[in-house]
């Protein structure tokens, strides 16, 4: 499996707004929800631009949202 | 199973019917002798044009048919945006594509310098263009499931 060095915090963000749901998430950033899904699972790496519209959607700085894990093999 | 999976599995499936069922009703007219596709390499510009149509309508014919089925199926009516990932996936997809395609022609062209007899090279021209397709779908599915 293709696993990204970008891990993130997607599913306790959406879990502290009030149990957001992956396809409301999708729609508020305009993707679809297997994008969400992707992207949480860490098997999708998302733009720069998508990076910021998630992070916009939870009022949350772009590093709270992303992390750069480097030792990830 | 998402609905990018499901219609790349048709398409794979939809694509050897087609290829097959034209591939034996061309294959039966040369062996009746209507044509000789050794020797008359017009036929085959011929045979390729009409192919490029047939397969056209039949592919449109063929994904109203799967889109109906889904329909029912799923009860959505609404085809899924294609966002970001869908683009970088058809992208990565469509580049394994070209290097099955463009290998296969190589080989053709090896083969054929070796001795392959020269209508060989439009038989490969087939294969490999339907091998191709079948790369670019798999690895769509490939990259759906596994991540990209």
């Amino acid at each position: 499996m293709v696993k990204s060095k970008i891990q993130n915090n997607i599913r306790k963000l959406r879990f502290n707004s009030g149990e957001m749901t992956q396809q409301q998430l999708a729609d508020e950033v305009g993707v679809s929800r297997q994008t969400i899904v992707a992207i949480e699972k860490g098997n999708y790496s998302p733009s720069l631009e998508l990076a910021f519209r998630i992070s916009h959607v939870f009022n949350t700085p772009l590093e709270e949202v992303f992390t750069y894990n480097s030792e990830t093999p | 199973m998402s609905y990018q999976e499901k219609q790349n599995i048709v398409n794979i499936f939809s694509g050897l019917l087609i290829t097959g069922i034209y591939a034996i009703l061309v294959y039966q007219r040369h062996l009746r002798g209507v044509f000789d596709l050794t020797e008359d390499f017009r036929k085959w510009g011929v045979i390729f044009l009409i192919f490029m149509g047939v397969s056209i309508v039949a592919r449109i014919i063929l994904y109203i048919i799967f889109h109906i089925i889904n329909a029912i199926a799923t009860r959505e009516e609404k085809l899924p945006i294609e966002d970001e990932r869908d683009k970088l996936i058809k992208l990565k997809s469509t580049r394994n594509s070209y290097y099955t395609f463009s290998g296969g022609c190589i080989t053709a062209i090896v083969w054929l310098a070796l001795g392959m007899p020269v209508y060989g090279i439009f038989v490969a021209f087939v294969a490999t263009g339907l091998l191709a397709e079948i790369v670019d779908n798999g690895s769509q599915i490939y990259y759906y499931r596994k991540g990209v």
